[in-house]
């Protein structure tokens, strides 16, 4: 195809938007746009559709055709019915907790004049950066019999004990804090977009500021918090490493632990049993996000107001005393038992005090040099995730400038299923990509499963979202008459991607895919499930240490990572710097 | 360039944006197309682009066919500079470099602007008063002076024809105005054709040598200003255009007889035969010539006004119907007056 241009179909431009273009990148590769869609969407169906329904049809698998059998074993448990009320007070407390915290955070940020706030809220952020398995660990031993609280409360009276971390408040407290920069995030938005006359509109009709809170913002504001709550909901129905690390020990179960547990176990029908569980988990998941997205599109209407970020709230003198409580808060829930995890890993031995004879390199030896395994982890995981985000870069990128530039119904559809994935608890997708690869065609066994191919496809099924959003987001601050005046400047489609579209969308790219990486290099309960001898991750070998009481290695490795994700923020800062210092602006 | 398009229609979906279009655009005209939003105008101008085809009819530029017949060339190979609703500048690029883009990418730019870049960027620059903010980027600049780069960017490479779409309604009225002198200036210097899209008539008028009016995706009339203006052919161009009032009643052998009135008939030799074969006549407000009651022609009372300065105007209510008038006396509210038709 060179001067002239063959017709496409003309079903292909179906609804009429302001970014039609009679040319794809992928009409070019294919020639027709009918081979690329049906491609597309055999590949949607095989990576995103076909392991959901595997794992819902093997949960109704009897002997003999389809049955309730193993759900009604299920109700018979008394384990399941433990695991059931301890899931539903964890995952309600911890919401609580994040609400709490990450509404008032959000409050202070978007209202008031404290000061330092990009540094506040990078702070705020860095409770969720870290892993959740790192958070415990570093809570476990800040609080644990060795740590510094239990020092202190043993000078304060003798005979005086920290509270315990492996309990059910423990789990609760640690997913609390680990979550609420999620509720932060959305809330912040929130309540930067309610217009600040609304308010001048009820202090005008003689409400305090208590009350025009009250009854004014907090209103208008519900259905992102609501959306904000429900979203820690599924963060906390989906996280495996807190209770797996707190729970686990005391036999507190959850169901996505449970859920391993059943796997890891083997049973005769370990994989039946887990199947019935793990649909009933995901079909909490997906309540709950369905109902979170009709709150969110119920707010749509705000996506045009402009975030109003000047204070609405002088502090005045109580400005030190905010700001000095809400520091100590951040630095006492993160860098402190950071520090508490990073003085352990230098000790000789569990159980010596810490002193400078005692403090030793050794557990930093032994897990990078002396330990092959520990080495290879961390080599696997910088492979999956660096494979991952190239993959997820190139595919999610592309994708996301279809999603843009030529939305249709068929890849809306898309984009549901590609969700799927990340939406589903990590645990419940592992058992659903253990069903199709161990099988993929009845009687065939391709063995992917066991081997890194497994978390190289699982990883990048999982991660692929995060990526499209990103690029979604990307795509949509550029304006397609900005491709056009390219074109018609005399561009073809090459150099008005090159000129054009990536130096202005380039950074948002990017830092989706360092968001991939760093989600993936430190992934725990997907790879817990479908890991195998060889192919271990870096969050499943400290998970292994943990299990095995090897404490001092466990937050070595854990320490490492801490440093690794450092540089990975630096980074992604990096990133936005080099693209603010270019002009790029929305 | 002459342009022709033949046949041209456009669906998408079920909908059919556009209806058999003929249209023919000679060298160095202006041509303006006029019609409220939906009608179609900007669906003609992204074909003529090369942003959509065409799903009937063909067409030619130079005598040459870029779309139709199975046929679509592509944007960036038709000699065609586009200016657009949003300014659509590049936030990366200074205004120089918007303007070198098209000269040095553009496949089709006279080899003799692409070996003196530099002097055709100067050029360019005072054409459109940029010299002095060649190096700003474009969140530095003001709406008038984006707009001012858009332009500068559209006819760096010398193309023969200049789309512009909707250029001046992202500006407030009063560099609207201004911008309106910049265009025509632009159009008397660089002597390409322009196809201009807008919903605003008084731009129309004021700058096209051509003015083509459009409703639902069909051709409504086409003439110059002083025509269209003058003597619409249509209910809608007569409303949409010349604001006219369209007075019912009835045509005796080229004279109107308006209802409600009596002893009054309006010579009509110049109105078109589709007013004439639905009892109509339009009027425009300036037509009208009011007078004190008692006076010949149409009464009626004045039911609103608007001082604007140089003359009034007024919301007339003639029995049953409710006229608008523009006339330089003064008249109260609730006063009788007579409406008379000016003699041309």
């Amino acid at each position: 195809m060179s001067e002239v241009q063959s017709y496409t179909t003309p079903h292909s431009q179906l609804d009429q938007g302001k970014g039609r273009k009679p040319f794809s990148v992928l009409s070019r590769i294919f020639g027709k746009k009918g081979a690329a869609a049906w491609l597309g969407g055999a590949a949607v169906l095989l990576f995103f559709v076909l392991p959901i329904l595997k794992l819902i049809l093997l949960s109704f698998q009897g002997d003999e055709g389809l049955t309730l059998a193993h759900y009604n074993e299920l109700l018979q448990q008394k384990r399941f019915w433990s695991t059931l009320r301890s899931t539903a007070i964890i995952v309600a407390g911890s919401t609580v907790l994040s609400l709490v915290l990450g509404i008032a955070t959000a409050w202070l940020i978007a209202y008031t004049d404290v000061p330092r706030k990009r540094m506040l809220h990078m702070a705020i952020l860095l409770c969720f950066i870290l892993p959740s398995y790192i958070l415990t660990l570093s809570w476990s031993s800040f609080m644990g019999t060795q740590g510094i609280v239990a020092k202190l409360l043993e000078g304060l009276s003798p005979g005086l004990m920290p509270w315990s971390m492996y309990s059910m408040g423990g789990i609760v407290f640690v997913m609390g804090i680990h979550h609420f920069p999620l509720v932060y995030l959305l809330t912040l938005d929130v309540f930067r977009k309610i217009p600040r006359d609304l308010e001048w509109a009820a202090r005008a009709g003689g409400a305090g500021r208590i009350e025009t809170f009250r009854r004014i913002t907090l209103p208008v504001a519900l259905p992102g918090l609501t959306a904000g709550g429900l979203l820690v909901f599924l963060a906390s129905l989906d996280n495996f490493g807190i209770p797996a690390f707190l729970g686990t020990p005391v036999n507190i179960s959850v169901l996505s632990t449970l859920i391993y547990e059943e796997i890891i176990g083997f049973g005769p029908s370990a994989f039946a049993r887990g199947a019935s569980l793990s649909v009933l988990l995901g079909l909490a998941a997906i309540m709950g996000s369905l109902l979170q997205w009709l709150l969110l599109r119920k707010s749509h209407a705000s996506d045009t107001i402009q975030p109003d970020v000047s204070p609405r709230y002088v502090l005045g003198k109580a400005g030190k005393w905010v700001s000095a409580l809400l520091w100590s808060f951040l630095l006492l829930v993160t860098v402190v038992p950071l520090s508490s995890m990073l003085s352990m890993s230098l000790k000789k031995a569990y159980g010596l005090g810490l002193t400078v004879s005692n403090l030793t390199l050794h557990n930093y030896r032994y897990i990078l040099f002396e330990n092959p395994r520990v080495w290879q982890a961390i080599q696997n995981s910088l492979v999956l995730s660096g494979v991952t985000m190239l993959v997820c870069l190139l595919i999610g990128s592309c994708f996301a400038y279809m999603r843009v530039r030529k939305p249709s119904r068929l890849n809306r559809l898309a984009e549901l299923a590609a969700s799927v994935p990340y939406t589903l608890p990590g645990i419940v997708f592992a058992l659903s990509m253990i069903l199709v690869w161990m099988e993929p065609v009845p009687g065939w066994n391709p063995g992917i499963y066991g081997t890194m191919a497994i978390l190289f496809i699982a990883y990048i099924c999982r991660f692929m979202i995060l990526q499209v959003r990103s690029g979604v987001t990307a795509f949509m601050q550029v304006d397609s008459s900005m491709e056009e005046a390219a074109r018609i400047s005399g561009a073809g489609l090459w150099r008005s991607w090159t000129a054009v579209l990536l130096p202005l969308t380039l950074p948002g790219i990017l830092t989706g895919g360092l968001l991939v990486f760093l989600t993936a290099l430190t992934e725990l309960t997907v790879s817990a499930l479908l890991y195998s001898s060889g192919s271990q991750t870096i969050g499943v070998t400290i998970f292994s240490f943990e299990q095995a009481g090897e404490t001092l290695y466990s937050t070595a490795l854990s320490s490492l990572i801490v440093v690794l994700i450092a540089a990975g923020g630096a980074l992604v800062l990096l990133v936005q710097k080099w693209a603010a210092r270019k002009g790029v602006r929305s | 360039m002459s342009i022709e398009m033949k046949q041209i229609s456009k669906t998408f979906g079920s909908s059919q944006a556009l209806h058999f279009i003929d249209l023919t655009i000679e060298e160095g005209e202006f041509v303006a197309i006029l019609g409220p939003s939906g009608c179609g105008k900007t669906t003609l101008l992204r074909i003529l682009a090369g942003f959509e085809q065409p799903t009937t009819g063909h067409i030619s530029l130079n005598g040459k066919v870029v779309a139709g017949d199975g046929i679509l060339l592509p944007p960036e190979k038709r000699r065609i500079g586009m200016v657009f609703q949003s300014f659509a500048l590049w936030p990366h690029m200074n205004v120089t470099e918007h303007i070198r883009f098209p000269i040095r990418t553009h496949k089709e730019t006279p080899a003799k602007i692409k070996q003196n870049e530099q002097e055709r960027v100067s050029q360019v620059l005072e054409l459109t008063g940029l010299s002095k903010l060649a190096l700003r980027m474009p969140h530095e600049l003001s709406g008038g002076q984006k707009q001012r780069v858009a332009i500068a960017r559209a006819i760096a490479p010398e193309p023969s024809l200049l789309l512009m779409d909707e250029p001046l309604s992202s500006l407030d009225a009063m560099l609207r105005m201004d911008m309106r002198r910049e265009i025509q200036d632009v159009h008397r210097r660089t002597r390409s054709a322009i196809v201009y899209v807008t919903h605003d008539q008084g731009e129309a008028l004021a700058m096209a040598d051509r003015i083509v009016v459009m409703k639902d995706g069909r051709i409504e009339q086409a003439g110059t200003p002083q025509d269209i203006y003058l003597h619409p052919q249509t209910e809608f161009v007569a409303k949409f255009v010349s604001k006219a009032n369209l007075v019912e009643g009835r045509w005796v052998n080229n004279r109107f007889v308006p209802q409600e009135s009596d002893g009054v008939d309006w010579p009509g030799l110049q109105i078109a035969t589709h007013f004439k074969n639905h009892g109509l006549y339009p009027v425009r407000p300036d037509q009208f010539i009011l007078a004190k009651e008692g006076g010949a022609g149409l009464s009626g009372e004045v039911i609103n006004v608007q001082f604007q300065g140089k003359e009034f105007h007024y919301n007339i209510r003639c029995g049953s119907r409710n006229w608008e008038v523009i006339s330089p006396l003064s008249f109260g509210m609730n006063e009788k007056v007579a409406l008379s038709l000016a003699k041309d």
